[in-house]
């Protein structure tokens, strides 16, 4: 008699067993050999894959569909964690060396694919691959506190314009290459009116419909940490789609989706946050495990396989390296900077694997080719870690800015529980957002008062969330604000205070007790409705700049900023809705007008 | 300025120099090579049949499989088409009778697999339950009760022989048209046969033939092409092209009368059973 009835495995739930077995313990066992963890994924796929142990077959569609999901998510992310400001600050050098890295990768790949016998199209789509790139090494270089340099913020910039000129040419390569309405080819000026019509359309619905749905979302049901992060999928899938009905690649739809909601979404965020961690955890791994499934190692061994890896490798990593030769001198970097700007760009991942798969999708690349973009992938990969550590840690690291920062943590102190106006919290945000940073509420309750009400802290955090602050409350119990606000800032390293004053109870205790403050602390008392003007007094000359750089931050976009005389005692007449000024300048509540003092302490 | 010379001449000499060694790789997505220059010859076990290979021979001038092959002549810039019958038992045994591919409602199999090369799929396959209109099979008891026929040696046989093992015994058939006749007759009450061909035979029997149900198989259809076959990347692009332009999916459509919306036709009931 049999006690047990065993069936082999087999169904849903082993093919998923099989499918994360691979996302935790692949890369676990590659980096004890200082492998980075993306290649475990790839073996891993590799291992389990229809040519290793074919634990998940080739006719599997669940796969290669979470995949195609897992591709859509990346190019997002991608898009979505791109500093722009560090592009807006040094836009020369990225316009520059964008140029440089795109166009001298894509002719030495276009080059070797008309040398190895390929069609036109096919030729210009492998340039075009190899002229992409992906951060990969970023964390690294970050780790030398290299982050702001110049030489970074070039390679960063440059990732944006570099992986958006290599999908636009996907978008045109792919179009030429299918049939049109009617069956027959496109001729190529309605190919090139079609993909620019195409692309505009997928750009106005990512950069104007999508920011605006989202702040109209996030104000009326954003409340819930659930719901914003699922509507961030949404967004992210919207858009792919509507790339995909206009014949262009959804790819582009992802990526365009995260660069448009970049500002809203800051990386230090609560919302980051998750995003990063379903990436990480699920969807990323499992497109990388995906393409795994794909690697051929017969054809990967074949000779001629391995000859197109050399030529790719050359073609890819020597065009890169001679942008960054041409631009050394154009740009006045050193030899170490050169080699940290080659080692951010010299990666291929993400828009490269978006780019093959999309060509192999269309029938462009056959698998021999396919294989061999996954093999120079890897020797991308290696390379770039080695020079990033070779280079990064001959770099001088970059001098600090005095007013480099202030928003990348704002403290909002609110007494008790009490009631935040939303106009504070909105400077708050304002303020947070010019550094891509994040605005932590902080409620702080008087030592030996009431137990915290928590259902009111709740219903506050959901009016905050609202507002666009969607860090969870922090109680601080402290003897007093201003020791509520010093053990704040020694524990938090914030870069900024926002002080919802309306009653004055903060300057008044702050001012009497002497207190001081490394980072600037804005008490907002009275705040107007509406914002034309916004007067900057410097009225301590030695803290001129900085006030002057508070009312540029807090200024909404397009308001002209006055700076003032240095005068103090009075508001401009006319019409001003905001002013900024320093405490000593003591101007003091002045009705429907908005007042914010910058207390230097 | 020399480093920028010394690396841009390095770089392009040591691609010259890579590239002229050995022989010239074919294409980026594989090039084909046909046995005959200028003609692709396509081995197939039935002319006609409902849906696949319309006409008669020696010139089919319709049909799903008819149309793929003519869009591969198309795509490898071959001038001409020359289809070959060749008798289901020698297809799945290797013997293609010098055809360069084999397009016949073929499934891989890892037994297949020994003597054919296979592509990617081209269409899915679930086994699916072709009776006369009236007789409704929709779950695994009444399944069993049917008498069933089924084309000899076929992954279709073996699901039946494992899966629904029938109370009665199965008749075995060389080619689909037996089984239609005897089912017509009433010789036979069901004929276990491809969702897709199932719907093409139904759609062209002015409603006396339903597919009354289909079960759950990852199972699918595929070109196959000798062993190590040189021409099986260049095959495989091509069908990852037409799925693409929607080649694939209007053929379906216009033939086989399903819609392929993921892997099954939604209109057909699944049978709960699976290999």
């Amino acid at each position: 008699m049999d006690l047990l009835d065993l069936k082999a495995p087999e169904g849903d739930a082993w093919m998923f067993l099989v499918l994360f077995g691979v996302v935790v313990a692949g890369p676990l066992i590659v980096e004890k050999v200082k492998i980075p963890g993306i290649i475990g994924l790839f073996l891993g796929g590799l291992l389990v894959g229809p040519h290793g142990l074919d634990l998940i077959g080739a006719g599997n569609t669940t796969v290669f569909a979470l995949g195609e999901l897992g591709l859509l998510y990346l190019m997002f992310v991608a898009g979505l964690e791109l500093d722009l400001r560090l592009v807006r600050v040094h836009r020369r050098s990225v316009a520059i060396f964008s140029i440089l890295s795109f166009s001298v990768p894509l002719l030495a790949g276009t080059a070797a694919g008309l040398l190895l016998g390929f069609e036109v199209a096919s030729a210009i789509l492998l340039g075009a691959l190899l002229a992409s790139h992906t951060l990969i090494v970023y964390p690294t270089i970050r780790r030398f506190k290299l982050g702001s340099g110049r030489a970074v913020a070039t390679g960063v910039g440059a990732t944006v314009v570099t992986d958006t000129l290599a999908l636009i040419v996907l978008a045109i390569v792919i179009g030429s290459s299918s049939p049109g309405e009617k069956g027959g080819k496109v001729s190529l000026p309605e190919l090139v009116s079609q993909v620019a019509l195409g692309l505009l359309i997928v750009s106005v619905f990512a950069f104007l419909v999508l920011p605006r749905a989202a702040k109209a979302f996030l104000a009326t049901f954003g409340s819930s940490r659930t719901s914003r992060y699922v509507f961030a999928l949404v967004a992210l899938l919207s858009a792919a789609t509507v790339a995909q009905v206009l014949g262009i690649e959804e790819i582009i739809g992802a990526f365009f989706a995260g660069l448009a909601l970049n500002r809203l979404v800051p990386n230090q965020g609560d919302l980051m946050d998750r995003i990063d961690f379903f990436g990480r955890a699920v969807f990323v791994p499992v497109f990388v495990v995906s393409v795994g499934l794909v690697i051929n190692p017969e054809v990967l061994s074949d000779p001629e396989t391995l000859r197109m890896v050399g030529i790719f490798t050359l073609a890819c990593l020597g065009g890169k390296a001679l942008a960054v030769t041409i631009a050394r001198p154009l740009l006045g970097f050193s030899w170490p900077q050169a080699g940290v700007l080659f080692s951010l760009t010299a990666a291929q991942a993400a828009a490269t694997l978006a780019v093959a798969d999309a060509g192999r999708s269309h029938g462009l690349f056959g698998d021999a080719v396919y294989n061999a973009v996954l093999g120079l992938i890897l020797i991308s990969l290696v390379a770039a870690s080695v020079v990033a550590t070779l280079f990064g840690r001959r770099v001088p690291m970059p001098a600090p800015s005095a007013a480099a920062d202030h928003g990348r943590l704002v403290l909002l102190m609110i007494a008790n529980d009490s009631q935040i106006r939303p106009r504070v919290a909105e400077l708050a945000v304002r303020l947070a957002s010019t550094d891509g940073g994040v605005v932590r509420p902080v409620v702080v309750l008087p030592e030996g008062g009431d137990a915290p009400d928590v259902e009111g802290l709740e219903a506050l955090e959901r009016r905050l969330a609202v507002m666009g602050i969607d860090l969870p409350v922090t109680l601080r119990v402290d003897h007093s604000l201003n020791a509520a606000l010093g053990h704040e800032l020694t524990s938090t390293g914030a870069t900024a205070v926002v002080v919802d004053d309306g009653e004055g109870q903060w300057r008044r205790e702050l001012e009497s007790e002497a207190s001081s403050s490394p980072v600037p602390v804005l008490l907002i008392s009275a705040v107007g409705s509406g914002e034309r003007r916004v007067v900057s007094f410097g009225g301590n000359p030695s803290g001129a700049g900085l006030v002057d750089d508070i009312a540029n931050r807090l200024a909404p976009p397009r308001t002209k900023v006055v700076l003032g005389d240095g005068t103090s005692g009075g508001t401009e007449e006319g019409a001003t809705d905001l002013v900024v000024t320093t405490s000593q300048a003591d101007v003091g509540p002045a009705g429907d007008r908005a007042l914010t003092l910058v207390t230097l302490i | 300025m020399a480093d920028r010379r010394g690396v841009l001449a390095l770089v392009v000499g040591v691609i010259l120099v890579l590239g002229a060694c050995g022989r010239v790789v074919g294409g980026a997505a594989g090039r084909f090579r046909p046995s005959t220059p200028g003609v692709l010859k396509v081995a197939t076990a039935e002319v006609p049949l409902a849906g696949f290979w319309e006409g008669s021979m020696p010139d089919p001038d319709g049909g799903f499989e008819q149309g793929l092959a003519a869009a591969l002549a198309e795509r490898f810039d071959l001038s001409r088409i020359e289809v070959l019958t060749v008798p289901f038992g020698d297809l799945i045994a290797g013997r293609l009778g010098g055809a360069d591919i084999a397009v016949s409602q073929l499934t891989p199999t890892s037994e297949r697999g020994k003597v054919l090369d296979f592509s990617i799929p081209y269409l899915a396959s679930t086994p699916a339950v072709l009776t006369s209109q009236g007789n409704t099979v929709n779950d695994l008891a009444s399944a069993r009760e049917q008498r069933f026929s089924v084309q000899r040696r076929s992954t279709l046989a073996y699901f039946l022989d494992t899966v629904v093992v029938p109370g009665e015994p199965v008749r075995l058939v060389d080619d689909l048209h037996e089984s239609v006749e005897a089912l017509g007759q009433g010789t036979v009450d069901a004929v276990l046969v491809d969702l897709p061909v199932a719907s093409a035979i139904a759609s062209r029997s002015n409603g006396r033939l339903v597919v009354t149900g289909q079960f759950d198989s990852d199972d699918s259809l595929a070109v196959a092409m000798p062993q190590d076959s040189p021409n099986r990347e260049a095959v495989d692009s091509a069908l990852r092209a037409f799925t693409d332009d929607g080649i694939i999916r209007d053929l379906a459509r216009r033939w086989l009368a399903v819609s392929l919306t993921g892997v099954q036709a939604e209109r057909v009931p699944l049978i709960p059973a699976k290999l």
